[in-house]
């Protein structure tokens, strides 16, 4: 009897730890856009984007400069290079319900240009915009898988 | 014949209760029917006892024992409904596969299955449509402001560096 029960208890084991690693990681996209008024080009990865905020802006061009999915682990961040100058850090503050709380931080030349903490459920996309880049503005949408 | 009927006589009480040895009996049966007094006394013994054992047999007849029947009746529960735990083993026992104590592993299969599918379950089932989006924001360098449009699931940061940058916006 021991024989089969020993096995069986350390599948148990490894299947909680295993169930428990799965849930404390969330899989975000974060795609960085540039949107402009030159020319009238939308990419085709955007439209989910566009639909949500046409009501909000009136940029007739949405071009994609990166698109990573990235795993993010309770207070471990997450650093994305969004322009020469300035980067993005995500952070993982912790998951409640199927809600999880993300930190977000712009920086530019090491100063903070933004701090935030959202909540992001599957389906649901935040997006962060106004830095100038180039000749439009630069937008950062965040969605959890 | 005298001296012997004062012997048998004495010990007419024990053979009226049978509790005589065969010697005994041998020799009471052989001086009964020679001696009428010693047939008198056996008689009268039989007598006495029809007389006590008639009204008592009645007596117990018409009686109702409940305590005895009470004390029947529980010993019947007793063994009729047997211990919780012992119910349980024998349902266990039931089959030939149950008795191979596979349901050990069985039980441990179905834990994992539970632990396996209850966080997915509870990770669907659970949400907080209501909670806002944003549950804070700061910038030293800019001004910001933050778009929330629920039914269309959007939300929207957006920093302002100065009043052309806001003109972008509609």
């Amino acid at each position: 009897m021991k024989r089969i029960l020993i096995p069986f208890v350390l599948v148990l084991i490894l299947s909680v730890l295993s169930i428990s690693a799965a849930l404390a990681q969330v899989e975000t996209r974060v795609r960085i856009i540039e949107a402009s008024n030159v020319g009238s080009n939308i990419d085709p990865s955007l439209r989910d984007i566009t639909d949500q905020v046409r009501s909000l802006f009136s940029f007739r061009s949405y071009r994609l400069l990166r698109d990573e999915t990235v795993s993010l682990r309770p207070n471990q961040p997450i650093m994305i290079p969004v322009h020469p100058r300035r980067s993005l850090e995500l952070t993982l503050i912790g998951e409640q319900r199927g809600s999880a709380e993300i930190r977000v931080k712009i920086k530019q030349d090491k100063t903070d240009i933004l701090n935030t903490q959202v909540r992001l459920t599957p389906g649901r996309t935040v997006s962060i915009g106004g830095p100038k880049h180039g000749q439009g503005t630069l937008l950062i949408a965040l969605s959890r898988l | 014949m005298k001296r012997e009927c004062s012997s048998v006589s004495k010990l007419l009480d024990k053979y009226f209760d049978h509790e005589v040895t065969e010697g005994e009996k041998s020799l009471i049966d052989g001086h009964l029917p020679d001696c009428p007094a010693c047939r008198r006394t056996l008689q009268s013994m039989e007598n006495l006892r029809t007389l006590i054992k008639r009204p008592v047999e009645e007596a117990a007849e018409k009686e109702v024992f409940p305590w005895v029947w009470e004390k029947i009746e529980r010993g019947i529960r007793e063994t009729e409904k047997p211990a919780l735990w012992d119910f349980l083993r024998s349902w266990l026992n039931v089959t030939p596969l149950l008795r191979r104590k596979i349901w050990i592993p069985a039980l441990a299969a179905a834990a994992i299955l539970i632990l396996m599918i209850a966080p997915l379950l509870y990770v669907k089932i659970s949400s907080h449509p209501a909670l806002s989006v944003v549950e804070y924001v700061e910038s030293e360098t800019h001004n910001v402001m933050v778009y929330e449009l629920e039914n269309q699931k959007v939300t929207v940061i957006w920093l302002f560096n100065g009043l052309e940058e806001g003109a972008s916006t509609s």
